[in-house]
């Protein structure tokens, strides 16, 4: 039989451990399983929403007019009537600042949950969630089950659509998705979390990110960069 | 850390439109047409074709063929529905339903065609048919008992279907299910019994009538119940689902939860039915006119809590 001391000893280092392990969960390196986990990471520090992402990504998809996989959404710290932060007037144009819609490649995503075919799944090599166009029946299920709204009927194939990393059309190639190759300012880091050699796993230790609605348990993969200023 | 978050989506904010919503209803009525006339026919141990068990056979067969229609077209290209009947997921909610609905729609036929056998005999054209209708009322009890399930999984299956959806605090309820297979007993009740008394001769105060007309109000009372408890586990719930409770009190679908759910579902039926003296309760007109309501505020709580639900996400 175990000491009760040992064993209340274990039992404290044990839950300090689970602590520890349930506190890191935003840290993608320690949740990876098998395989690599692919994730982005967007840096609203940097990003000034020129829309060269959106325009690669509509290329290297063939996304019709109208459609978009990603977009930016252009925001502001400011309250409406006061002054502007950055130059003081009340009237400007200065301050804004851009967050990135687009699939968020839920770990656990909804998505791949409810679609009745199999036509949203996650790739088995690479753990990317996209689809099987053959096989989407255009239920839009995944859109009303989705909870980031990043989800749409492509106009000219009938079929529900999400950001895949590029999966389909450049990443099988050794390619980096068309966002994140045509981003002049550096806004966009892709790679394998699960390396811990890899940039994009070497920020994810140092920055402060932050991923969207963590509170839903979807486990997203892409991770935020936000913005941070000092309360006044 | 700053809370990071957007508000525009790619897609269309209201990812299920009306049509869904008709499909809801009348997949309900036609659960629940079924499930009132198999349980009246088992519960009073019947033998004949009672007027209820035929006009309960033809509503839920072509409601729920119009349901289906509402479904596929609904569907990005209705030329793609085949591969719902091709490809299933297991997980997925939607693919359970088309499994039970697969066995549901052809034993709606079967029960209808056997209970409506005598009047179908009348077609010559229907003649060769008649030899393998009599040999399966010879399995009728089973098929009966099987196909009360699927009608009840078919009216919960509804409410399954949407209440898988996590960003909706309206609707993302385990007590969808239950609200809908009740919601879908009285509606359907109200249809079977209408088209019992206009269609098939059925008299507006025999036995199975009156027994109806006594089954109603207690269901009723459960599904009242099960509304003030959506709306207390809104109340009672986290920050999105407080916020939600605004669904029941601003903007136009608030006004029909309180005229089209509350004042035509419930209101209505009880003042036709308690305020306006016996003798009109006891009319014909006092008859139609409660059917009608009840399966319109039906229609207006799934069409409520369609839209509504989809205005008020986390």
């Amino acid at each position: 039989m175990l000491p009760r001391r040992s064993l209340l000893k274990g039992l404290g280092v044990g839950s300090v451990a689970m602590l520890a392990g349930g506190c890191g969960s935003t840290d993608p390196a320690a949740e990876a399983g098998e395989g690599p986990n692919y994730v982005l990471l967007f840096d609203q520090t940097k990003c000034v929403g020129c829309g060269r992402c959106e325009d690669a990504c509509n290329q290297a998809n063939n996304l019709p007019e109208g459609v978009a996989r990603l977009t930016l959404e252009r925001q502001s710290d400011r309250v409406p009537g006061a002054v502007c932060p950055r130059c003081g007037k009340t009237e400007c144009n200065c301050d804004r600042k851009y967050v990135r819609v687009s699939c968020q490649q839920c770990d656990n995503a909804p998505c791949v949950m409810v679609c009745p075919t199999g036509a949203a799944y996650r790739d088995e090599k690479t753990g990317i969630v996209t689809m099987d166009g053959d096989k989407c029946a255009g239920c839009k299920y995944c859109i009303a089950a989705c909870p980031y709204k990043v989800r749409f009927i492509n106009s000219e194939t009938k079929v529900a659509e999400n950001c895949d990393f590029c999966l389909q059309s450049r990443l099988a190639k050794g390619e980096l998705p068309a966002c994140v190759s045509q981003c002049k300012f550096d806004a966009l880091v892709f790679g394998d979390a699960s390396d811990p050699k890899s940039y994009v796993a070497r920020l994810l230790a140092v920055k402060n990110t932050a991923r969207v609605k963590p509170h839903l348990g979807t486990e997203p993969s892409v991770h935020y960069i936000p913005i941070a200023k000092p309360e006044v | 850390m700053n809370g990071i978050d957007f508000s525009t989506g790619l897609g269309d904010a209201i990812a299920w439109p009306w049509p869904i919503a008709v499909y809801l209803f009348f997949a309900g009525i036609s659960g629940g047409a079924l499930a009132i006339a198999l349980l009246m026919r088992i519960y009073k141990k019947q033998t004949q074709d009672t007027p209820l068990l035929k006009a309960a056979g033809v509503v839920s067969f072509v409601t729920i063929c119009l349901g289906m229609l509402c479904l596929v077209l609904d569907l990005s290209n209705p030329l793609f529905f085949w591969k719902i009947l091709l490809y299933y997921n297991l997980n997925s909610v939607m693919s359970l339903g088309v499994i039970v609905l697969l066995f549901y729609i052809p034993l709606t036929a079967v029960i209808a065609a056997i209970a409506l056998r005598g009047e179908l005999a009348r077609f010559p054209q229907l003649k060769p048919l008649m030899p393998w209708l009599e040999r399966l009322a010879a399995m009728r009890s089973p098929l009966e008992w099987l196909t009360l399930v699927l009608a009840v999984s078919v009216c919960a299956y509804t409410g399954f279907l949407i209440s898988a959806l996590i960003r909706f605090p309206i609707i993302n309820t385990s007590l969808l299910p239950a609200l809908f297979i009740v919601s879908g007993l009285s509606a359907g009740a109200a249809m079977a019994k209408m088209v019992a008394v206009k269609w098939f001769g059925e008299s507006l105060h025999s036995e199975e009538m009156t027994l109806l007309h006594g089954a109603e109000w207690p269901i009723m009372a459960v599904e009242a119940m099960f509304l003030f408890m959506l709306f207390s586990g809104l109340i009672f719930g986290t920050g999105p689902s407080q916020a939600a409770t605004q669904a029941f009190s601003q903007g136009g679908w608030s006004s029909l939860f309180w005229g089209g759910v509350i004042g035509l579902g419930f209101v209505l039926p009880l003042m036709l039915n308690f305020a306006l003296g016996q003798k009109f309760a006891h009319s014909g007109r006092a008859f139609y006119l409660t059917g009608g309501s009840v399966i319109c505020g039906m229609m207006c709580l799934r069409l409520f809590l369609l839209y509504a639900g989809q205005i008020y996400t986390i």
